[in-house]
């Protein structure tokens, strides 16, 4: 089809007084390809935009260009006018003459804006439109992980109208909030928050829990995925819209960083929750329990919050002096700093250090020296139990599901690594979240949140039932594809995957649904056989010969 | 009957943040701020890079302001606060008021002939930030000679698009929404509260905010007494924060003084650049990492300082416990920065009036129930970002989403 340009130059109400738009029209006009030039004062207000769908509709025009202020402010509005008409938004080319332009320079300024606006219209002569299509989705959700974030994750999701399918490990699910003997000053007590919360899931019609299964295999994309889960010798194959990530963490206490190794003396925080579940048991009350913290890890919130509920636990039900070593208290989450007082207020002292404890044994008790900060002494306490510090570690199999799906994780092995800034719950692959602790950081008010983030996230993409995305705005030329896998590897959002054209061939196939438009494949691609629809090299080196011409 | 749409108080980022996730989930949302442009305090902050990203999130909110802002499905009412709230979930009426709108956020094309011809100085009309949205010129009443009651109408007379008109009056609408979001955020703790720390009084006394500002409009620090570059700086933590009247920790400012301290260093090496803390708040995705590169290059000071006194050099001396030596300390730096904490808003009782929902303790929106960071004691209104305690801007957005999810679950219970 012929191209016909129509083309929009906006004075922003003749405040751009530097630059000569006659002469910027007079110019344009004689390029090929020109249905019109027309000078507004106002493209973006109503009266503009009448006169623009009128010009646009009377000269029959194919390719939209317009000169006028920054696409950030006027972009949207111009490619919803387009949209209006039956013209395809990805047939507009804009230039900024206003803020990169007139209000930036002095001296040649209509030369500049010449020049843009040339680049333009070159881009212009080579834009293809991009169609947008419904994608049917599949409106299942698969849960991987029966600890508390899973389950609430399904009961929420429930909520919302949607069908979950619940993986766990483990013959039962519960996870690790039995860590905690109680959460002081709240009567309902973890072990009762978790057996609710196991009630309401079996109870659900909308929730199908399968214990003792995993995970083996993930594959397709968003909307679409197939997971394999094996249960025993059975395996069954089943496809889902999206998945969340919930397989919790895991705690170790590392004998290396205390010198010893766990015994009657030195114990884990679930240990100690057993010893205030049933004090009847104990042959006799410690009188003195020692917590230390931040030995393994200066850096984490979990332990303090554990440690100062089953502290002011241990005030309370076995009355034995307690003594809490750290190094800086990680208060930085809710209602923390209250719990700090109340434990000090109870009689918990607190001693800071700046050098790790030297930890011993001494007549069957646990000998710990520091020196602490605050008073500035060498404090030497002996113990009958130390609470040692967990490292809060990556749960076994993190690996090679991280592999398995072609997900990232940071430098201490937790999921998620670079983006969680900018989106908290979701991966680099759409469709796949991760809330609680498998993301490595964890307290209870942020947990909640990031379950409900990836609730609202999945509710979005999947209640729809289909989602209206931008079909092959990058798409693989098959003919020029040698199916050497380097965008296969590269995508970092899992979005290209290998098809079979023919019995001899197979090339790399783009899922629209799943690709973010980075760009990444068409850049890189040695055989440039990916097209990206706005920035195909043919369209940026037309722009770049628009430059020099006016030298 | 059961209204859809949704009402958001405050445009704030954790506003914004569930105002788009409840628009992309196609329910009609009105997002009312007080202020003249939506984005909120974060949108002031200011990028802390060195050579690489330090994760501070700011530039995340322009990014979300841009999509709310061209979104379909989502009002912005600037310059209104809701003033009255009747029925129940599932139907409330709102009362919304909206100051005169002396220029048209619709009609300016921010061309910036009326800044050029105004009388005033400074400029009673102008654009609040480059990234403002509505990307509109406002007027400050307090300047504006026609407002003061004086014969000028520059302005609007030379206006091209006839955006501006003095003639216009409050206006009242009525909106019926199925829920509320309250994402009123914080006020950044005044540190003129603590006299002994001198802000206000001595000008190289500085607060994190000042900071915020100073880097986003220069770039860079210089000390503000006489444009020099500073030699030697000090941080205090928790100004405003874990104290008898703010039993809280900030969450954000440890952070902030590590990515400005390490910013300041990168910028300027040879400055010495000292953090006095209490306790230093590490954790979070990454910060490990990013707090092993600070120990290197930040001398950290375990003691909060109680005093800072102006020598006859225009120093700052500081007066502290030096707990490792166990005796007071003194020492000299050319520039002081408190590192203020978040505060709950001076006027929330107002609007908890208004809405009957309950404060906590702190002054911060009170929820119904512990470990639930989001419904209130009213059903159908829910609480997103720092009004409902101290929360960092990743915190924000992700708190905000979490409060779209419960007024979704509303909508759609109630259907």
């Amino acid at each position: 089809m012929q191209v016909r340009i129509g083309i929009f130059l906006c004075d922003c109400g003749e405040s751009l007084k530097n630059i000569d738009f006659s002469r910027i029209r007079g110019d344009l006009q004689r390029l090929e390809d020109i249905a019109f030039v027309d000078i507004s004062h106002n493209l973006c207000l109503e009266e503009g935009v009448k006169a623009m769908t009128s010009r646009i509709l009377a000269e029959n025009i194919n390719r939209v260009v317009i000169g006028a202020c920054s696409p950030e402010l006027c972009e949207h509005s111009f490619s919803r006018l387009l949209k209006g008409l039956r013209l395809n938004p990805s047939l507009l080319s804009l230039a900024n003459i206003r803020e990169q332009c007139s209000w930036a320079h002095e001296g040649d300024v209509t030369g500049k804006a010449l020049e843009l606006m040339r680049m333009a219209v070159n881009k212009a002569r080579f834009l293809q439109p991009v169609e947008k299509k419904d994608i049917p989705v599949n409106k299942e959700v698969l849960v991987v992980g029966g600890g508390f974030s899973g389950m609430r994750s399904a009961l929420e999701l429930s909520r919302l109208g949607l069908r979950t399918t619940l993986v766990e490990r483990e013959s039962v699910s519960g996870g690790k909030l039995g860590e905690f003997e109680s959460f002081h000053g709240i009567e309902t007590t973890p072990e009762e928050m978790l057996s609710s919360t196991r009630k309401a899931v079996k109870e659900n019609a909308d929730i199908k829990v399968l214990t003792s299964a995993e995970v083996t295999r993930v594959e397709g994309q968003v909307g679409d995925f197939t997971a394999s889960i094996g249960r025993g010798e059975e395996k069954v194959s089943q496809s889902f819209g999206a998945i969340i990530f919930a397989t919790g963490y895991m705690t170790k206490i590392l004998p290396q960083d205390f010198q010893l190794k766990p015994d009657v003396n030195i114990i884990s925080q679930r240990k100690l929750v057993e010893m205030l579940q049933a004090p009847g048991k104990l042959e006799r009350r410690p009188g003195t329990i020692g917590f230390v913290l931040d030995v393994s890890d200066e850096n984490s919130r979990l332990p303090i919050l554990s440690t100062l509920n089953n502290a002011l636990a241990v005030k309370e039900r076995l009355g034995s002096e307690v003594y809490v070593f750290c190094k800086s208290l990680k208060v930085d989450s809710e209602g923390v700093e209250k719990l700090y007082r109340e434990a000090r207020e109870r009689g918990v002292v607190f001693l800071k250090f700046e050098e790790k404890p030297r930890i011993s044994k001494e007549d069957g008790r646990v000998k710990v020296e520091a020196r602490d900060v605050l008073l500035g002494e060498e404090v030497t306490l002996l113990c009958d139990s130390l609470v040692a510090e967990e490292k809060v570690l990556p749960p076994e199999g993190t690996e090679a599901l991280s592999s398995l799906l072609n997900i990232g994780t940071d430098s201490a092995g937790f999921y998620q690594d670079e983006n969680v800034h900018l989106y908290p719950v979701a991966s680099e692959r759409k469709g796949i979240f991760f809330v609680g602790g498998c993301k490595g950081d964890l307290d209870f008010t942020r947990t909640l949140a990031d379950i409900s983030s990836a609730t609202m996230s999945i509710y979005k993409l999947l209640s729809p039932e289909k989602v209206i995305v931008e079909v092959e705005k990058v798409k693989v030329e098959p003919e020029k594809c040698r199916a050497c896998l380097t965008c296969v590897r590269v995508c970092p959002h899992g979005a290209i995957q290998m098809v079979r054209v023919d019995t001899e061939k197979e090339v790399a196939k783009i899922y629209d649904l799943a690709c973010d438009g980075c760009g990444i494949c068409a850049a890189i691609c040695p055989a440039k056989a990916i097209r990206f629809e706005g920035y195909a090299d043919e369209q940026i080196l037309a722009e770049v010969e628009a430059i020099g011409e006016s030298l | 009957m059961m209204n859809n749409s949704v009402l958001v108080i405050g445009g704030g980022i954790a506003g914004i943040a569930s105002a788009l996730e409840l628009a992309n989930s196609n329910r009609q949302v009105y997002l009312i701020e007080r202020e003249a442009t939506v984005g909120g305090q974060a949108a002031s902050f200011c990028c802390k890079a060195t050579e690489v990203c330090t994760k501070c999130s700011v530039c995340l909110v322009p990014q979300k302001v841009k999509e709310v802002k061209t979104h379909p499905k989502i009002s912005i009412l600037t310059n209104s606060i809701a003033s009255e709230v009747s029925g129940k979930a599932g139907n409330f009426q709102v009362e919304v008021w909206q100051k005169p709108q002396y220029i048209l956020p619709e009609r300016c094309i921010a061309c910036g002939i009326c800044f050029d011809i105004c009388p005033t100085q400074p400029k009673a009309i102008y654009l609040p930030s480059p990234e403002a949205v509505p990307y509109s010129y406002v007027i400050n009443e307090s300047q504006c000679l026609r407002l003061k009651g004086q014969e000028c109408n520059l302005c609007q007379e030379i206006c091209p698009t006839d955006a501006i008109n003095f003639e216009r009056k409050p206006e009242r609408q009525e909106l019926s929404v199925g829920t509320i979001i309250v994402a009123t955020g914080f006020d950044v703790f005044d540190a003129r509260e603590i006299g002994p720390l001198g802000y206000g009084r001595y000008p190289n006394v500085l607060t994190g905010l000042d900071l915020e500002k100073t880097f986003s409009y220069e770039g860079s620090l210089r000390l503000p007494s006489n444009g020099k570059e500073p030699h030697n700086i000090a941080f205090i933590q928790c100004v405003g924060s874990r104290n008898e009247s703010h039993c809280y920790c900030s969450q954000v400012c440890c952070k902030y003084a590590m990515r400005f301290a390490r910013l300041i260093k990168y910028q300027n090496p040879d400055c010495q650049v000292t953090i006095f803390y209490i306790d230093l708040q590490t954790a979070g995705k990454g910060f490990a990492e990013f707090y092993e590169e600070c120990r290197e290059a930040i001398r950290f000071i375990r003691g909060v300082p109680v005093e800072i006194s102006e020598t006859c050099y225009g120093e700052l001396e500081v007066k502290f416990e030096n707990i490792l030596e166990g005796k007071v300390g003194r020492e000299s730096f050319d520039s002081v920065v408190l590192s203020v904490g978040m505060a709950p808003r001076k006027d929330s009782w107002d609007l908890a009036r208004i809405l009957r929902i309950n404060l906590s303790d702190d002054g911060f929106f009170d929820t119904k129930e512990p470990f639930n960071p989001i419904e209130t004691n009213v059903d159908g209104i829910f609480l997103a970002g720092a009004c409902q305690g101290a929360k960092d801007i990743p915190d924000s957005i992700a708190h905000g989403t979490s409060a779209a999810e419960r007024a979704m679950e509303v909508l759609v219970r109630c259907k």
